[in-house]
């Protein structure tokens, strides 16, 4: 045999080989049996969501939140469907007075390093985290207990009168900070392990959560393993959880079509969750999400500072076209700043100007205010960062505009880097956002939007709105509290700083044999490892 | 003669060696230039949506950019000079850390991909030049074509989605399962080499099926060049005095081709291949990005999305230097193969 042949015949027997062994498909033993009580078996999750760090001082994006969720324990946690929270590391939290709460942890908790975890480590942690201040952190939330004048946290803020109680005295009242705390920026970390002033590597978070981080490939894999020495409700239902990092949806699409992946979550376009519909092979689960998208008026140009245009374009604007048109009816129209489901949620924008579109009500509402027609408006937006269909939604938007007859619509955009900058700059009369809660409450679609021009500086300000907002945020009656927030809605309805586009779901792809998956599908976006297995 | 001192090879050697100096400054500057003409601000892109200006301002003066740029491009060359890249804006990594963590799954891409490459290209340029204008000549000159100019994100998904439909069980993202990747010991920083010394066959296996359709689609990118340039070279030789001689000797024609005329026609190939390496890197950002493969091309795109300029800089420079040092490496070894080349 000559060596060409000889080299053929062995390139031909390595292929023989790997095909053979793709049809058997050598699976390892994933039954797991390890130490983490009941849990076993594996699967695999395949996500585009990125982790900024492991360390809950230092990120604030739904990739890494998700895994300190697993990792690390708060205070307070919200369980899968609900809304308020209830405890976790903490037996109990109760606010004593809307300035004051006390929390009580439970007996015996521990660290997977079997380090003690005492009201000490919860101190400690809110403590790095203000001081860190970390730019890719949340320690922004933390504004309630933070000193005012650095970043620290304020004298006496938390107090530690033993091992088992932890007093909150907030600089303001504020019946969000409940919910604060049961978020991830609020993870209780082992003070033993982590520096007080700088972030700890990925690879060494070490926490008190149902899961340990048993390895860490930046953008690559995560392996999380039963934790043993957790002994709380959120139990795991599986020894162990592979976490595979996508950069792009095509290939995470791909992978859990042909089964490679169990479950895939976040993010495919709504063309890929209508084809792997439509392919049957796998189900796509939609649970009711809190995603927002709204479109804001830049008050300082002549255009978006003009009240009767930004209430004319509420009138014509036609949101079921743009969840049918660009989003494949994958979303929900919506009719107010705030999502469904919060308390005192209304739709002041449907019952301001309707549900459909009204081109005669705004054309009048235009004359009216001796605004001459055709108006010349800048419509603004970004092409990549809230995904590809954001320009069908601009184009869509845009024509329906046109088509009313009232409005000459120039569209513009620019990536998400320059778009920050030029809606700031009144490059765009109006410009359309993107919105997930920091925990579920109604106030944090309110206070981030309105108060003095809100985020993203539009200009719009008004003495009632701020103090409406602080009215809401100290008040203890229920009721009351959801009519002051609905008293919000009206006025934005009224006023027309913004305009809702739409609510998204909270969708998940998983081969059938996985359970548990369609449970954790909320508004919180909290995708609870802890709670799925394959069955 | 000074001429003949002049045209030693290690003073080839040495002046190429030399020649790396300017070109690096150059590809640096680049690269620094580059980044600062692009529109937009890094720091506003990475997070400016969470901070106040005046935390935005910080930050930009914490990472030095509030500094002339002149003092940057110094301190910029100083830093690489020393290997070091600086860490990442948006997730605060190191990024020689990324380069060493991501760099195997790179290199086993690209040298796979020329493996591949070289067993579609060598048979079918050897064919096409012996049969010469005929159809079977015809058809593979225009797989060379279209494997050259078809883009290869697409014909990355193409494969994909054949795979994915007939053979559904084959690996069609990654560098190898999710379990592989956790149970084998990370030693070199290349798996494959890492499953070879765990001993672990199941692993090497998994690992090779993952490299197949991302190595098989960056090898047909270079094939399409190889073939021509074989079948070129092929039919060059098969003119020379030297095979009209093999076959005056009675020599069979299939023995003419292999022995004679193929061989010589493979000397153009090794300078082509080192000349390829750029084109095999750009075309490894596209199919790593296709196929969800854990290198420094996929990183990059991501922190190209994300603006992160530190990132983006440190990884540009590392492909760039690595295209240069290869590029040496081809001439020295063309100098040594060939004694005509020479300064």
């Amino acid at each position: 045999m000559t060596r060409s042949r000889r080299a053929l015949s062995l390139a031909g027997a390595a292929i023989l080989t790997l095909g053979l062994a793709a049809c058997g498909e050598g699976e390892r033993d994933n039954s797991g049996g390890g130490e983490g009580g009941s849990a076993s078996g594996s699967w695999t999750l395949g996500t585009t969501e990125t982790v900024t760090a492991m360390d809950p001082a230092g990120s604030y994006d739904i990739g890494s939140w998700n895994m300190q969720y697993s990792l690390f324990e708060q205070l307070m946690a919200i369980p899968a469907g609900e809304s308020e929270p209830v405890g976790d590391a903490a037996e109990s939290c109760e606010y004593d007075d809307p300035q004051t709460i006390t929390c009580t942890l439970r007996e015996g908790l521990t660290f997977s390093n079997g380090n003690e975890l005492t009201s000490s480590d919860v101190r400690f942690s809110l403590e790095r985290n203000l001081q860190i201040a970390d730019p890719n952190g949340s320690a922004v939330l933390l504004g309630a207990i933070k000193d005012p004048d650095r970043d620290a946290l304020a004298d006496g803020a938390v107090e530690t009168p033993d091992d088992q109680t932890v007093v909150f005295n907030l600089n303001q009242p504020d019946l969000t900070f409940l919910k604060i705390l049961s978020s991830a920026t609020a993870s209780i970390v082992d003070e033993e392990t982590f520096p007080a002033d700088s972030l700890l590597e990925d690879e060494q978070v070490v926490g008190s959560g149902p899961f340990m981080l048993s390895e860490y490939s930046a953008s690559k894999q995560a392996v999380l393993e039963a934790n043993p020495e957790y002994d709380g409700e959120r139990a795991p239902a599986s020894e162990t959880v592979f976490v595979q990092f996508f950069n792009d949806a095509a290939p995470l699409r791909n992978a859990i079509a042909s089964s490679q992946l169990d479950v895939a979550w976040r993010t495919l376009s709504p063309t890929d969750l209508t084809s792997l519909e439509d392919a049957g092979d796998v189900e796509v689960l939609r649970g009711e999400g809190s995603e927002f998208r709204y479109w804001v008026w830049q008050l300082g140009t002549d255009v978006g500072g003009d009240k009767a245009v930004r209430q004319a374009v509420a009138q014509v604007i036609d949101r079921e076209a743009i969840a049918q048109n660009a989003y494949d009816g994958t979303v929900e129209p919506s009719y107010s700043i705030v999502p469904p489901g919060f308390g005192g949620q209304k739709d002041s924008f449907a019952e301001a100007y309707g549900e459909g579109p009204d081109v005669e009500a705004a054309r009048q509402t235009l004359r009216e205010a001796g605004v001459k027609t055709p108006v010349r408006l800048t419509l603004g937006y970004t092409p990549t960062h809230y995904g590809p269909n954001t320009v069908d939604e601009a184009r869509e938007l845009a024509g329906q505009l046109e088509d009313s007859g009232l409005f000459e619509v120039s569209t513009e955009d620019a990536e998400w880097e320059e778009y920050q900058t030029l809606y700031k700059q009144n490059a765009y009369d109006l410009f359309v956002l993107g919105w997930y809660p920091d925990f579920l409450d109604a106030d944090n679609y309110l206070s981030p939007f309105l108060r003095d021009g809100g985020f993203y500086q539009n200009n719009y300000s008004s003495q009632e709105v701020n103090s409406l907002l602080d009215e809401e945020l100290g008040e203890t009656d229920e009721a009351t509290r959801e009519e002051q927030i609905g008293e919000l809605q009206d006025i934005v309805a009224e006023d027309v700083p913004l305009i809702p586009s739409w609510n998204g779901q909270n969708v998940a792809v998983a081969v059938p044999e996985m359970e548990g998956v369609e449970g954790s599908l909320d508004p919180t976006y909290i995708f609870r490892l802890w709670e799925i297995s394959k069955g | 003669m000074a001429s003949a001192a002049a045209g030693s090879l290690p003073r080839y050697v040495l002046i190429r060696v030399l020649l790396v100096v300017p070109m690096m400054w150059v590809l640096l500057t680049i690269v620094f230039l580059l980044l600062r003409v692009a529109p937009g601000d890094p720091v506003t892109a990475a997070v400016g949506d969470k901070l106040s200006p005046e935390a935005l301002e910080s930050r930009r003066a914490a990472l030095g950019l509030d500094r002339p740029l002149v003092v940057q491009y110094l301190e910029y060359l100083g830093r690489v000079a020393q290997l070091d890249f600086g860490r990442t804006i948006s997730d605060n990594r190191p990024v020689l850390e990324i380069i060493k963590n991501q760099g195997g799954a790179t290199l086993t891409l690209t040298l796979g991909a020329f493996l591949f490459a070289l067993l579609i290209a060598l048979p079918l340029g050897r064919l096409a030049g012996r049969h010469r204008d005929t159809a079977l000549d015809a058809v593979i000159r225009i797989f060379g074509v279209v494997s050259y100019a078809a883009p290869i994100f697409w014909v990355g998904i193409l494969l994909v989605l054949f795979v994915i439909t007939f053979v559904p069980s084959w690996p069609t993202f990654g560098i190898a399962s999710a379990e592989t990747e956790f149970y084998v010991p990370d030693r070199t920083g290349i798996i494959l080499v890492d499953a070879i010394l765990a001993n672990d066959s199941a692993s090497v296996v998994d690992v090779l099926q993952h490299h197949v359709l991302p190595c098989f689609t960056l090898g047909l990118l270079l094939s399409g060049v190889i073939i021509r340039l074989v079948r070129v070279n092929v039919i060059q030789s098969l003119k020379d005095d030297y095979v009209e001689a093999a076959r005056a000797r009675g020599i069979p024609e299939r023995r003419v081709v292999r022995k004679h005329a193929f061989r010589n026609a493979l000397v153009p190939v090794i300078t082509v291949i080192g000349l390829q390496f750029a084109l095999t890197l750009s075309g490894a950002i596209l199919t790593e990005r296709t196929f969800n493969w854990p290198g420094l091309g996929n990183e990059l795109v991501a922190y190209v999305t994300a603006r992160d300029y530190v990132a983006v800089q440190g990884l540009v420079t590392f492909f760039a230097v690595a295209v240069v040092v290869v590029s040496v490496a081809v001439d020295v070894l063309n100098a040594l193969v060939d004694p005509r080349v020479r300064y």
